[in-house]
């Protein structure tokens, strides 16, 4: 037995089943041992979609996702999905090959120093030199990646520790993590004391609920506390769509209801949040007379932005357990929109209603914030999005990822016609898999997102933002045997969702949508909440009497 | 304000251009630092001198999160 298939009986003794990669020189010993493997490997196109697919796979299963690649331009090419990873808490073992010992160091073929390349985005990593390491740098890296707050952990795997002999090595044997420390009761007691005092209380939940595993402590707190509750886009899910005491999402495309309910409120217990620049808005105006109980697994984010009255570090299930002791209706979204052309919200809110137990992977820009304000979710693990690296090219290779954790879903990726385009080729490893995952393309011709920016904010300055020459995406579909269909006037939108759901295996969706439609509300960038613009007569006079406020503060 | 750390890291691949990038990255600077291996084990001690208009505080939570890092202390430069 050599290191490499040492390491593949470790991750199936870990539980690994599903690994995403591509091959390469260095890496070759590694995927000679796969052969005879009861691990299922996922040959993607571009190694950027084998971090991606093995982040959605994680997101939507809870469990470490794996991905494989080889040295040099092939570990370069992972490095969005690790960051992405990072910024979202995904845990994630990232495996890549690197040239021999002996050669490192002399720029040898494919040699890159990607350890050092990820330092920043990983949130550990290992070189083992000798393959002696393997069985501590294995168990260690799977514990780093799901304890605490979870992440991304790197394996830069010289050829020649993948092909040493380890007979001698251990049998390999599944980990087990600690648990994190529960809260400390001083911060209970506090909290708990806060709470009583409150008059206008509003709990604001965040990514940190569905990685902890603590959707079901956090829908008791809230029934116990009746308390009104937004959620990040990360978040979105954690209480269902339709609840009572649910006001939208919070943040620059929040609900007018959520942004307000917490501008005005006199006590935030924010839960597994981080205070992050889209949710909050201007940071020093947030919420100014708010003081705040933060709930969090991660010291390092009490604190760091907004000053915590109450902190209490711990599991966040555990917290809100020992914790447990009409604004809605008025901004309410509208869908009857005027004309006869595809209305993006309408299209998805009606999907939505049509698969109510989708999962839902989306790209970023437009159709990313229509998927979060219109979509309803009812599972924090249903909503797969790419919140704080907002990785362009997301969508696909996460719809993926997902589709393999969970083979019975129905899975739904919302792309755009920019973000399609990052990593189209995976439609390859769809139709090979026979993923039965439903792609519905939103194209408005344009990079929308930026698009809205510059004509709000520069000036209708369009500068590089035209795609209107794209390709004939139903046709490409087509090409790698992926059934397509075409959506383009609202008379047809029943039938044509009806047949397109039908379809039995994958199937592709190309619905043509107005480039002038605008996802609202928005809050400016560098504005608070309660300034957010809802109305086409709000942004035109941002977007021709204060613009020059704006600029300096883009694009952030 | 200037911060002085004082760090017990592992003697592990790229210990010390972690704590050096997380430092510089969360908005502290390095006025100077001194390292040196540990022979009671197989560690490092880092003493590290950093300036920043940010708390102390902030800069103790982020390295504490390093699996490197064994102990750290941060404290205001008198």
């Amino acid at each position: 037995m050599n290191g490499a298939e040492w390491l593949v009986k470790a991750l199936e003794a870990e539980g690994v089943d599903t690994l995403f990669g591509y091959p390469g020189g260095c890496i070759m010993p590694f995927y000679d041992a796969l052969l005879g493997s009861t691990m299922k490997h996922v040959l993607v196109r571009h190694e950027q979609a084998a971090a991606l697919a093995a982040n959605g796979y994680a997101r939507h299963s809870g469990r470490v996702g794996v991905c494989v690649a080889t040295s040099g331009p092939g570990a370069s090419n992972l490095v969005t999905g690790i960051a992405d990873a990072l910024l979202d808490s995904v845990p994630m073992v990232c495996i890549t090959g690197q040239v021999p010992t002996h050669l490192m160091g002399t720029d040898a073929f494919q040699e890159l120093d990607v350890f050092g390349m990820t330092l920043p985005i990983v949130k550990h990593s290992y070189l083992p030199r000798s393959v002696d390491e393997l069985p501590t740098v294995l168990h260690e890296a799977f514990d780093i990646a799901r304890s605490g707050r979870p992440g991304p952990v790197l394996i830069d795997l010289p050829k020649d520790v993948q092909l040493a002999k380890a007979d001698h090595l251990p049998a390999p044997a599944p980990i087990t993590s600690p648990p994190v420390v529960n809260a400390v009761p001083v911060g209970l007691v506090d909290a708990l004391s806060l709470i009583a005092r409150s008059k206008k209380p509003v709990l604001y939940g965040g990514g940190g609920i569905a990685i902890a595993g603590a959707t079901k402590a956090f829908r008791r707190f809230v029934a116990a506390t009746k308390m009104p509750t937004v959620l990040t886009l990360r978040a979105l899910g954690a209480l269902p769509f339709d609840h009572p005491q649910f006001l939208g999402m919070l943040g620059m495309h929040g609900s007018r209801a959520a942004n307000l309910a917490v501008q005005e409120s006199d006590l935030l217990v924010v839960v597994g949040a981080r205070f992050d620049d889209r949710a909050t808005g201007k940071l020093a105006e947030f919420a100014p007379h708010a003081k705040v109980i933060h709930l969090d697994a991660d010291l390092g984010e009490i604190n760091k932005l907004r000053r915590a009255d109450v902190s209490v570090h711990g599991r966040i299930d555990h917290s809100l357990n020992a914790l447990c002791a009409e604004r809605v209706a008025k901004h309410a979204a509208r869908y009857d929109a005027p004309g006869s052309d595809i209305y993006a919200p309408a299209l998805l809110k009606r999907l939505s209603e049509l698969k109510p137990d989708a999962i839902v992977a989306c790209d970023v820009g437009q159709h990313q914030m229509w998927v979060a304000q219109h979509w309803g979710f009812k599972d924090p693990t249903h909503h797969l999005s790419s919140a704080g690296l907002g990785t362009m090219g997301f969508g696909l290779p996460a719809a993926i990822g997902a589709q393999l954790s969970n083979p019975g879903a129905t899975v739904v990726c919302v792309s755009g016609d920019g973000s399609i385009q990052m990593n189209i080729q995976e439609l390859a490893t769809v139709a090979r898999e026979r993923l039965p995952i439903k792609i519905v393309l939103l194209d408005n011709q344009a990079l929308g997102m930026v698009r809205q920016w510059q004509e709000l904010f520069f000036h209708e300055r369009y500068s590089a933002v035209d795609l209107s020459d794209n390709p004939d995406f139903g046709l490409i579909a087509q090409a790698y045997r992926i059934p397509a269909m075409r959506l383009d006037a609202r008379a047809d939108q029943e039938r044509v969702l009806a047949e397109f759901l039908a379809i039995d295996g994958p199937a592709f969706l190309h619905v043509a949508i107005d480039q002038k439609a605008n996802v609202w509300p928005l809050v400016p960038p560098n504005k608070s909440n309660t300034e957010m613009l809802d109305a086409p007569a709000q942004a035109d006079a941002i977007a021709h009497a204060d613009a020059k406020e704006f600029v300096h503060a883009l694009p952030t | 304000m200037h911060y002085q750390l004082e760090i017990a890291l592992r003697q592990s691949e790229g210990a010390l251009a972690r704590v050096l990038g997380t430092a510089q990255r969360r908005g502290y600077a390095p006025i100077a630092m001194q390292a040196a291996t540990d022979p009671r084990a197989p560690a490092w001690t880092l003493s590290m001198t950093v300036e920043s208009e940010r708390s102390a505080h902030g800069l103790k939570s982020q390295l504490d999160k390093l699996h490197d890092c064994l102990a750290v202390e941060v404290a205001p430069c008198r």
